[in-house]
């Protein structure tokens, strides 16, 4: 089937999200919560675009609308820029310290909003993608907690959390770089606990926390890792290499 | 002769003491041996919906109904009533001339009203389902067994019925969805998680009448080709959880639910969950999240749950008044449910009436009513004759409609395109000393604690227009608020994820919209009209109208107000907390409220 997105015709399928359609057609919409690995979150709300079906118009967050035939998708229109630049807006109040929102905000014209407070220090956009993370894809060592304004991201009770491995995983896919990671010479520390990090026994380069080796292991039925992924595969080379004899 | 006794047993008369009324029958009847001379039975039934005037006791098939019945009156009521059928005059409702009024259907409150989804209740045991066999219970069920899906969606659609937990969406578009869907097994779940705060429409029913939501479920199980389903029911709702229960347990002991449904082969087993409480838990994605054990949060639709719901098989999730029609429409014919209401809203809408009306309680009107029937005939007007203000419709996300619109039919379209919203049939009536502003706060305060958090703009904007609405009541106003809270009710209206941050604005755009001069009032000059913001308002009394009754210093908390019997009283400013508990107690309008400064 086929749609328009700011009057260039595209071509799609059936299901197929809004905001895969535009990105594959080079149409830029900005996002933060969305994550090819963990779709579906919606949390954010700055992917909205305007969608015009039958004569009708409403606005809708591209990253989760399954396309269909025949809509016309406008970008960049008044209401798009106003509602999205509010929630932007909303996001610097809420994120202060952080600087991709921040450049998001310049870049989308949104409000300054003085004449309201900052609601809280720091960067986090509560868009929940760290938690989906860590429960879809570690040990669901943190979860959202309270409801409404109060919502917050946290260990269970705020303290080092008994489970939680060190991985980084959060981290690694929140969008504003709001979870912080401090390692040393030979620790991690994340969500206030300290991993003793496994340096790998070939180059020494550091290859993940005791924890975060022991559990991938127990998850795939294996030994813990002791090299690191160029080292393995190094490794894995020179296997081969022995058994058929050319080594170069 | 043989007399029932019906003793409403409803969380309201419950609560003004109905077990103890209801037993002292039963104990005076054993002890002097009335079943003798008349055959009487004690029953106990569900709400009335007049429960300010609870306990209430009726005794048939005389229809004569008493009110705020106490222990010391059941031996009067044995005597004169039951054994002679004479009236017990001070137990009777008083009109608004002051008459007696004896029978039900007489009273003003009930006069007017259509009772569809409350029919049985009130009549019958909600513990008994022989009480409600014997009121053409399971008839319905019995009728839909013989028809195709196809027949059993049509006359649903010939109905007109729409979902009365909210949106008003067409009952049958849904059934038929799902019905198309091939994916098997199909679910089917009722809504009565009822968050409205001041709204018990459905605890009501779920408490009255439970077998009429099971029945209503039962058929559309039929018309979707689900065998399993769910009544999602709150915690606090013990009793309603209690009589579901019951109801499930006893029809399934008769065949009409379970492993082989009234003798059709067809399985339907029905369990109840107990809600957690939170408001958004009523909203239906979040609902079924909840169900699945998981977090009570809204997920993106599409998909719709007819399509992908309950572990990720079609479902479709109805409201419980929805459900309590359906029984009817089935056994009368779509097209006799059609004749009442509106060409766009067909049938009757239950209403909790609350605020500041003479009567308050449960009232079920045809559609399309006017706010002015309502409040008016039905309500009996304001307390105290007071000037009408406004009504809120809809819960805590619906609109405020002002005065000068009380002629408005009451239904699904006309409120919506007003700014307000059906909801749930919450109808709160404000008079002259509210302050619109300060309604807005409320609500919106209510909402920013009640959103679950996950999307931007219900969490952040919620919190910003709080923050704005709080000043401008606390003298912090500025020029330039109330477009910025506009600005910000078409940023919620578009872009938040679920109902609840979509139609959060409402409560904040109506009042802006109906009372603009109040909130510039607020802001320009620090002053709030009705004399309701704390920080805005002062209190002084009128020393030519103050007739010296004390009435306000006994209700001041703090003291504030001194005077001798029969002297005019004065307020100590410096002790007044401009609670506005004097001008409540005031019988002569003594008590005046003037702009004071903020800062
Ligand atoms: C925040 C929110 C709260 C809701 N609460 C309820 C509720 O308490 N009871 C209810 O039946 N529907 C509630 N709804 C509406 C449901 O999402 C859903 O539309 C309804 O249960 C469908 O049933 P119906 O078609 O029979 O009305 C709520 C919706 C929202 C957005
Ligand atoms: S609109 Fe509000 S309640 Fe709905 S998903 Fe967003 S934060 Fe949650
Ligand atoms: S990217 Fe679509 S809502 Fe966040």
């Amino acid at each position: 089937m086929t749609i328009t997105i700011d009057g260039k015709r595209c071509t799609c399928e059936k299901g197929e999200k809004l905001l895969a359609v535009a990105r594959r057609n080079w149409i830029p919409i900005p996002t933060l919560c969305h994550h090819e690995s963990l779709p579906g979150q919606a949390s954010c709300r700055v992917c909205l675009v305007e969608v015009v079906q039958q004569g009708r118009s409403s606005v809708v967050a591209s990253c989760v609308y399954p396309v269909e035939d025949g809509i016309e998708v406008y970008t960049n229109s008044d209401r798009v820029r106003a509602e999205r630049g509010m929630v932007l807006a909303l996001l610097r109040k809420r994120a202060p310290d952080s600087q991709l929102i921040a450049d998001m905000c310049r870049l989308y014209d949104a409000p300054d909003l003085d004449r309201v407070k900052v609601s809280v220090p720091g960067k986090c956009i509560l868009c929940g993608l760290c938690v989906r993370a860590c429960t879809e894809l570690s040990v669901g060592a943190i979860s959202t907690v309270n409801r409404g304004v109060t919502k917050e991201i946290a260990t269970p009770y705020h303290e080092p959390s008994a489970v939680c491995v060190g991985c980084g995983s959060c981290a690694s896919v929140c969008p504003t770089g709001a979870i912080e990671i401090v390692e040393t010479a030979d620790t991690r520390t994340i969500w206030d606990k300290t991993f003793r990090l496994v340096r790998c026994a070939r180059c020494g380069e550091p290859i993940g926390t005791e924890e975060e080796l022991a559990h991938a292991a127990r998850k795939g039925g294996t030994e813990p890792d002791t090299l690191c992924e160029r080292c393995r595969r190094r490794s894995m080379t020179d296997v081969l290499a022995a058994t058929y004899g050319d080594r170069e | 002769m043989n007399r029932t006794i019906l003793v409403c047993c409803g969380t309201g008369c419950l609560a003004n003491g109905s077990k103890g009324v209801a037993d002292e029958f039963q104990r005076l009847i054993d002890q002097r041996g009335t079943d003798a001379r008349v055959k009487c039975y004690v029953k106990r039934t569900g709400c009335n919906g007049f429960c300010e005037n609870g306990p209430i006791v009726k005794v048939m098939p005389d229809d004569i109904i008493y009110y705020k019945v106490r222990e010391k009156d059941v031996a009067e009521i044995l005597d004169k009533t039951v054994e002679k059928g004479e009236t017990v005059d001070r137990l009777l409702y008083r009109d608004d001339q002051g008459r007696p009024v004896k029978h039900q259907h007489e009273n003003p409150f009930y006069a007017p009203q259509h009772k569809t989804a409350l029919r049985n209740i009130g009549a019958i045991d909600p513990t008994r389902v022989e009480d409600y066999i014997a009121a053409g219970g399971y008839e319905a069920l019995k009728k839909a067994l013989a028809m195709t899906p196809a027949e059993i969606i049509e006359q649903v659609k010939r109905s007109g019925l729409r979902g009365r937990g909210g949106a008003g969406f067409p009952t049958w578009r849904k059934w038929q969805t799902a019905a198309e869907q091939e994916a098997t097994p199909k679910y089917v779940a009722c809504n009565g998680d009822e968050g409205d705060p001041g709204a018990f429409m459905d605890r009501s029913v779920l408490e009255g009448d439970p077998h009429t939501v099971l029945e209503g479920l039962a058929i559309c199980a039929l018309a979707i080709g689900a065998e399993e389903g769910f009544l999602y029911i709150r915690d606090e709702y013990g009793l309603a959880v209690r009589n579901v229960t019951t109801a499930i347990a006893d029809a399934e002991r008769h065949g009409i639910l379970g492993d082989d449904v009234l003798g059709s082969g067809r399985r339907l087993k029905l369990s109840v969950v107990r809600g957690g409480g939170a408001f958004v838990c009523g909203e239906e994605t979040a609902l079924i999240a909840s169900i699945e054990g998981s977090c009570g949060e809204p997920r993106p639709r599409p998909p719709f749950p007819a399509v992908k719901g309950l572990f990720g098989q079609p479902t479709v999730l109805n409201n419980v008044e929805t459900l309590a029609n359906i029984p009817v429409i089935l056994k009368d014919g779509g097209d006799a449910f059609a004749a009442v209401g509106t060409e766009g809203s067909k049938g009757t809408k239950v209403f909790a009436l609350v605020g500041k009306v003479k009567r308050t309680g449960l009232v079920e009107i045809p559609m399309g009513a006017t706010l002015r029937h309502l409040i008016y005939d039905i309500g009996g007007g304001i307390q105290n004759d007071r000037p009408f203000k406004a009504v809120q419709t809809g819960g805590p996300s619906g609109g405020c409609i002002p005065a000068h619109m009380l002629d408005l039919p009451v239904d699904f379209d006309t409120l919506k395109s007003h700014g307000a919203m059906m909801g749930s049939g919450g109808m709160i009536v404000m008079d002259d000393r509210s302050c619109m502003v300060e309604v807005a706060r409320y609500y919106i305060n209510f909402l920013a604690e009640e959103s679950c958090g996950k999307c931007t703009p219900c969490r952040e904007g919620l919190r910003k227009m709080l923050e704005i609405l709080t000043d401008i009541c606390e003298g912090r106003g500025q020029e330039g608020d109330i477009q910025l809270l506009e600005q910000l009710g078409h940023t919620l209206q578009d872009s938040c994820l679920c109902a609840l941050g979509k139609t959060a604005p409402n409560p904040v755009l109506t009042t802006i919209q109906y009372f603009r001069d109040e909130y510039e009032a607020h802001i320009r000059e620090h002053r709030c009209p009705a004399g309701v913001c704390v920080k805005l308002t002062a209190f002084r009394i009128d020393a030519d109208r103050c007739r010296g009754c004390t009435a306000c210093a006994r209700a001041c908390p703090t003291g504030a107000i001194t005077g001798a019997v029969k002297q005019p009283h004065v307020i100590d400013s410096s002790k007044c907390i401009s609670c506005g508990s004097c001008r409540e107690a005031c019988r002569f309008d003594a008590v005046e409220t003037e702009g004071r400064d903020a800062v």
